[in-house]
């Protein structure tokens, strides 16, 4: 039965071959300040298709409120930051199997998301808001029967819309980012759509004319940057670092760069 | 390691996941059949005597077969607006599939086309019958017998496409599920059942295809 | 920050490709070890490997390139071999063309005439060596064309490793819509890039087809 023998070897060693090419880095999952600052770089998850919060810019970067908070967080702990795009769907997977740190990335706090992760305390003021043209009348979800509506999956809009959207008619589309249903909306694909408060700024720039103003605050929210549960050494080191650039005016500085606005009082908790 | 797996939840949400399936049974058939007749059309205007026509099918052709599915569903969708054209998700995710789906039909048509033996075509022309007469009697059906595994085979691969128009909103099953895991973030539970229930649908058609084969051409020999 | 769709904008669709090219090829040198693993599974014969790699090859061919993509991506952190979306997608990617690529090649390795088995054996060979001297050189060269074929599919592959987050080409897409707004023209220029890539392999594709088609003819009317 040499040939058979001879058959499994070339078989092994194909797959062998196979494998070998695909480089398997084990992971290094920093759960402490102090293995953050050895391993000399921290990895942050930003999203990189939403105005605002996370766009890349013509360096090819990431650009925005969340990725400077992050060269910030960089900045206070002495190491390189490492950017990884997230999305809305998966940057919580991406928290609980140790591809990044943290994540700041428009991460809404909610007590259901608290129960898979940890929040630092609010270091952004925003809303799940509902956009749409002037000409466009809703002044309540009940006015949005029979009108299409788009929303990010998973995002707050979805989860507050979907389980009235049978009851109230309501056609409700989720695309994967909210980039796309931005670019929906634009292309005329959508007549609602759901974003943030400050977007409509953006849509006015892209689509003259139609005057993008928000219709709905459906709820206001507050960004938290997101770890994984049972760190209280990083939630510690994380909260300390968002009450210092409260008081000494980065923040500010960030939100009036990006958002044209200065920071609101941010609650704590 | 220290994963829970929880497939309970998944079982939750069968109802969902069942409704995009048949979003993906109805699409895909659809897209089967008049990609069909499109590839039928571009066969024959590949074959055709018109330089003009059998540029534009080639360029059809070309044009799609070296460009990516995803590609196309976001042109349909986002891009033809510009121009006019405004689909719902539905109804850009079915004419990318037949506008993809016609492309390689044409070129398994034309080869089943090349199948069938001059001989016959000959006769066809001996007898008197018109170009179409002989297409319609003589040349049709063998050339699809000829190429039914493939053409089987490329239907398969454009249902398994179907996944990729979740980007465009549209609620098929890969859109469900990806929905599904925004909830609850049991990604793996989810895409295994999700996959599982693909490779039921494959199977599924492939028995079609074989029922299909056996009415059409039961009574051939050889 | 709105921008213009300009050369530089174009300029950076183009630098994405130098990803799309990378992903390719590691998937293609990975997924071809794995595919000749497959093709000599499925000629093998023990019962047990042929079974094996037949499963395997009808599950890929059986269920969406995005499912795949998926699985391997949370699949592998869950086992704690954590990677990022590269080694998943490229993994990926590798696996599903080791199916069509294993596939295609035990079609070819079939698609050698009886025959040639038969004299191999005549001429006292044992079986590794009738595949290595015989066999193997004849099922190669039908296996070109095919295998560029598939080349090309691969290629239109790697689009969807934008929806597990890697940075490709169809991702890039994605980014510079988002800061110009111009989805027609954006999606024109990348589906254009693609042509690029994918076209001179699909017409080389066929032209070593013709000429194996020419050659093959010549050859079978020597061996009647």
């Amino acid at each position: 039965m040499r040939a058979r023998r001879r058959t499994v070897f070339l078989v092994a060693l194909s797959i062998v071959l196979g494998l070998s090419l695909a480089p398997f880095a084990p992971a290094v999952t920093a759960q402490t300040v102090d293995e953050i600052i050895k391993r000399g770089k921290v990895i942050v998850g930003v999203n990189t298709t939403t105005p605002i919060f996370g766009l890349v810019g013509s360096d090819g970067q990431p650009e925005g409120y969340d990725p400077d908070v992050a060269r910030l967080v960089g900045k206070y702990l002495g190491v390189q930051v490492e950017f990884v795009s997230v999305t809305g769907a998966n940057r919580l997977p991406f928290l609980l199997t140790n591809r990044v740190d943290m994540v700041i990335a428009l991460f809404g706090i909610t007590p259901e998301r608290a129960q898979q992760i940890w929040f630092s305390m609010p270091y952004a003021t925003e809303a799940a808001t509902l956009v749409a043209p002037a000409s466009r009348a809703v002044k309540s979800v009940d006015d949005l029967a029979g009108l299409r509506v788009g929303v990010p999956r998973g995002a707050m809009q979805d989860l507050i819309l979907t389980p009235q959207a049978a009851a109230k008619k309501i056609n409700l589309m989720r695309f994967d980012d909210e980039a796309t249903a931005l670019q929906a909306m634009v292309s005329g694909q959508i007549d609602v759509v759901g974003t943030g408060l400050l977007v409509y700024r953006t849509l006015n720039r892209n689509d003259p004319g139609k005057n993008y103003e928000v219709k709905i605050v459906l709820r206001p929210l507050h960004f938290g940057i997101g770890i994984r549960r049972g760190q209280i050494d990083l939630l510690q080191w994380l909260n300390t670092f968002i009450y210092t650039i409260k008081n000494n005016g980065e923040l500010d500085a960030i939100s009036r760069k990006w958002r044209q606005l200065p920071l609101e009082p941010l609650p704590v908790f | 390691m220290d994963y829970v797996f929880q497939f309970g939840v998944v079982w939750r949400e069968i109802d969902a996941l069942l409704l995009g399936a048949w979003l993906t049974l109805r699409l895909s058939a659809l897209a089967m059949v008049f990609g069909l007749i499109v590839g039928i059309a571009g066969a024959l205007a590949k074959a055709s005597r018109y330089r003009t026509l059998r540029l534009i099918a080639h360029t059809y052709v070309e044009a799609i077969r070296n460009t990516p599915f995803l590609v196309q569903v976001l042109f349909v969708y986002l891009g033809l607006p510009s121009v006019g054209m405004r689909l719902t998700p539905d109804q850009a995710a079915l004419l990318a599939m037949v506008i993809n789906l016609g492309a390689y039909t044409t070129e398994i048509v034309r080869a089943g086309i090349k199948a069938v033996p001059a001989g016959q075509i000959q006769a066809g022309t001996a007898l008197g019958l018109s170009r179409w007469q002989i297409f319609r009697f003589v040349v049709c059906l063998p050339a699809l017998r000829a190429v039914f595994p493939a053409l089987g085979s490329q239907f398969i691969l454009v249902m398994l496409a179907s996944s990729v128009v979740s980007v465009i909103s549209a609620e098929e099953l890969t859109a469900v599920a990806d929905t599904i895991v925004a909830r609850n973030f049991r990604s793996f539970e989810v895409y295994l059942i999700v996959t599982g229930l693909y490779l039921a649908m494959c199977l599924a058609f492939q028995g079609a295809f074989a029922v299909i084969h056996r009415a059409l051409f039961a009574r051939w020999r050889a | 920050m709105v921008r213009e769709f300009t050369l530089h904008e174009l300029w950076f669709l183009v630098l994405a490709v130098r990803w799309t090219i990378a992903l390719s090829a590691i998937a293609f040198v990975a997924g071809g070890a794995g595919g000749i693993a497959v093709a000599l599974s499925r000629v093998s014969r023990s019962v047990l490997l042929a079974g094996a790699a037949t499963a395997y090859i009808k599950i890929v061919q059986g269920t969406p390139l995005l499912m795949q993509l998926y699985l391997v991506y949370f699949g592998a952190s869950l086992l704690r071999v954590t990677s990022d979306a590269w080694t998943a997608a490229a993994l990926g990617l590798a696996l599903y063309s080791s199916a069509f690529l294993g596939e295609i090649w035990r079609g070819c390795i079939q698609a050698v005439p009886h025959t040639q088995w038969e004299a191999a054996r005549a001429l006292g060979l044992g079986y590794p060596a009738q595949l290595r001297f015989i066999i193997l050189p004849q099922a190669s060269r039908i296996a070109l064309p095919p295998t560029v074929g598939f080349l090309v599919q691969l290629v239109k592959g790697t689009s969807l490793a934008s929806i597990i987050g890697f940075t490709e080409l169809t991702r890039a897409a994605a980014v510079v819509n988002n800061a110009t707004f111009r989805p027609l023209m954006v999606y024109t220029a990348v589906a254009g890039l693609y042509f690029v890539l994918c076209w001179p392999l699909s017409v080389l594709s066929d032209r070593l087809e013709r000429r194996l088609d020419r050659a093959g003819s010549a050859a079978a009317s020597v061996q009647m």
